[in-house]
């Protein structure tokens, strides 16, 4: 196995008393591709959120690269949160800012780089997702597609040792679908370390290392694509896949 | 039969120094309390939407308290009452401006932390959620992420607020500031042309509010992230991309 990026261990979290994840640990190694699955309530959103270091855990640990970032204080947590690329299900691109400033916010008001060096390197990375041409559109006049696509341009551009997505197609309309997991699979190729919360099966078939699947805030199954679609070996998944199929 | 309205003395008040005085010093004090009540309005929105609950307690009895007292009151009870109090109100400085100013500012502060809330909770939570992710600190989301998209929600009801201070101003002649509508009283009491007098005070306040209807549809052009040029430009090639 090769060393781990991204690691959570036994991470517990509840809201108001309710337990969302029950003691998840999760090992993320250089360039691994984790595809999660599992129902809605089942914690995945929320385990990604843990792994983000949007969310504190109540118990247990997440360690990035090697160092423990769970439990640090939030001035001392913001500037770790850049190392995790993360995109969301509804894209959450600033309305007030066009694409290009979008994907230069981080690098000028965290990065604290210059005007004209956060612009090029931005423009560079519209490219990597297809948009330069784009650069200048606001959110709204942008198709769902191309949003999720400067999302993920504005996640990448951070150069972050991981890359968290959370069901970054199910807001799509189906034609929109493909594009997004093309620049996703481009990602994995180019040896990105990847966790991504979706039930695109397909996607998950291709481009997964592992598949897990989560429910009532465990992680109750985790294999590789091809024995997990053939033989899983819980009955929960097999109940679950043939759901989703 | 109508009684005659004299055209002539019309013009003449409308043409007339204390007119044009009182309406510049109207909007002055309105211009003024805006924005000094925006300004403490703003942190007092912040307070209210914090986590700490001294705070928002703080918030609540401020708004309680000033919302609840007339305006009247208030600016009768600065003008009078602070000299009372402090001794230093006595002095040449206090003037009837500065305690009408104090007064407004005070008493619109409380509606405006109410709309400013209300603007900054419009904002998606998923705005601020990718501001976090992306490392920013909380600070500067609000200012490059949040506060520039609550603008948008918080022009309109603000614009109202002008135009409400606007009038609210008239109320500073009791104190013996001579704005617009204390300059036409006056000029009316000298030959009751109350008819004349009265509506060239009224319009003046018709021209101050279309100014500002016109600001405020540029204001909120400008708050509106897609410019409409661009807008016409990309219908029909949104329409291309749904095919």
């Amino acid at each position: 196995m090769n060393e781990s990026i991204l690691r959570a261990e036994a991470v517990s979290k509840s809201y108001d008393g309710l337990a969302v994840l029950r003691g998840v640990t999760l090992e993320v190694g250089r360039g691994e591709v984790k595809v999660i699955i599992g129902p809605s309530g089942s914690g995945k959103s929320t385990l990604l959120r843990c792994l983000a270091l949007l969310e504190p855990v109540d118990a247990g640990g997440v360690w990035l690269d090697g160092a423990r970032l769970s439990g640090l204080r939030e001035k001392e947590l913001a500037p770790h949160r850049s190392e995790v690329g993360m995109v969301f299900q509804r894209f959450n691109l600033f309305q007030n800012m066009t694409a290009l400033a979008n994907v230069m916010c981080g690098l000028v008001e965290v990065r604290r780089l210059k005007k004209t060096e956060a612009q090029a390197r931005a423009l560079e990375f519209l490219e990597r997702v297809g948009l330069r041409d784009k650069a200048d559109s606001y959110p709204d006049e942008l198709s769902g597609g191309q949003q999720q696509r400067v999302a993920i341009a504005r996640a990448l551009v951070m150069r972050p040792k991981a890359m968290l997505f959370d069901e970054p197609t199910s807001a799509l309309d189906v034609e929109l679908v493909r594009e997004v997991l093309d620049v996703m699979e481009g990602l994995a190729r180019d040896g990105m370390t990847m966790v991504v919360v979706s039930h695109e099966l397909r996607f998950a078939h291709h481009v997964a290392s592992s598949i897990l699947m989560m429910d009532e805030g465990r992680i109750i199954e985790e294999a590789p694509p091809e024995k997990f679609f053939s033989s899983p070996s819980h009955e929960r998944t097999r109940r679950f896949l043939a759901l989703v199929e | 039969m109508l009684a005659s309205f004299d055209k002539h003395i019309f013009w003449e008040a409308l043409s007339s120094r204390p007119y044009w005085h009182g309406a510049l010093l109207a909007l002055e004090l309105t211009c003024a309390t805006l924005g000094a009540a925006f300004a403490l309005a703003f942190f007092l929105a912040l307070g209210a939407l914090s986590k700490s609950r001294p705070l928002r307690g703080l918030v609540l009895v401020y708004n309680w308290l000033f919302r609840a007292i007339p305006t009247l009151l208030l600016l009768l009870f600065v003008w009078n009452g602070l000299p009372q109090l402090w001794s230093a109100f006595t002095a040449d400085w206090y003037k009837p401006f500065l305690a009408a100013f104090i007064a407004l500012a005070l008493n619109e502060a409380a509606y405006m932390s109410e709309i400013i809330r209300a603007g900054l909770l419009s904002v998606d939570p998923g705005q601020e959620l990718a501001g976090r992710a992306l490392g920013m600190t909380r600070g500067r989301i609000l200012r490059r992420v949040i506060v520039p998209q609550a603008i948008r929600i918080i022009i309109p009801p603000t614009a109202n607020e002008f135009i409400t201070l606007l009038k609210l101003t008239s109320l500073a002649s009791v104190i013996s500031l001579y704005e617009l509508l204390g300059a036409s009283t006056i000029r009316a009491s000298q030959n009751f042309a109350y008819l004349e007098a009265y509506s060239a005070a009224a319009v003046y306040y018709l021209g101050i509010v279309s100014v500002l209807m016109v600001l405020q549809a540029r204001l909120e052009r400008r708050f509106t992230w897609r410019s409409t040029a661009r807008r016409r430009r990309a219908l029909p090639a949104v329409a291309h991309d749904a095919r």
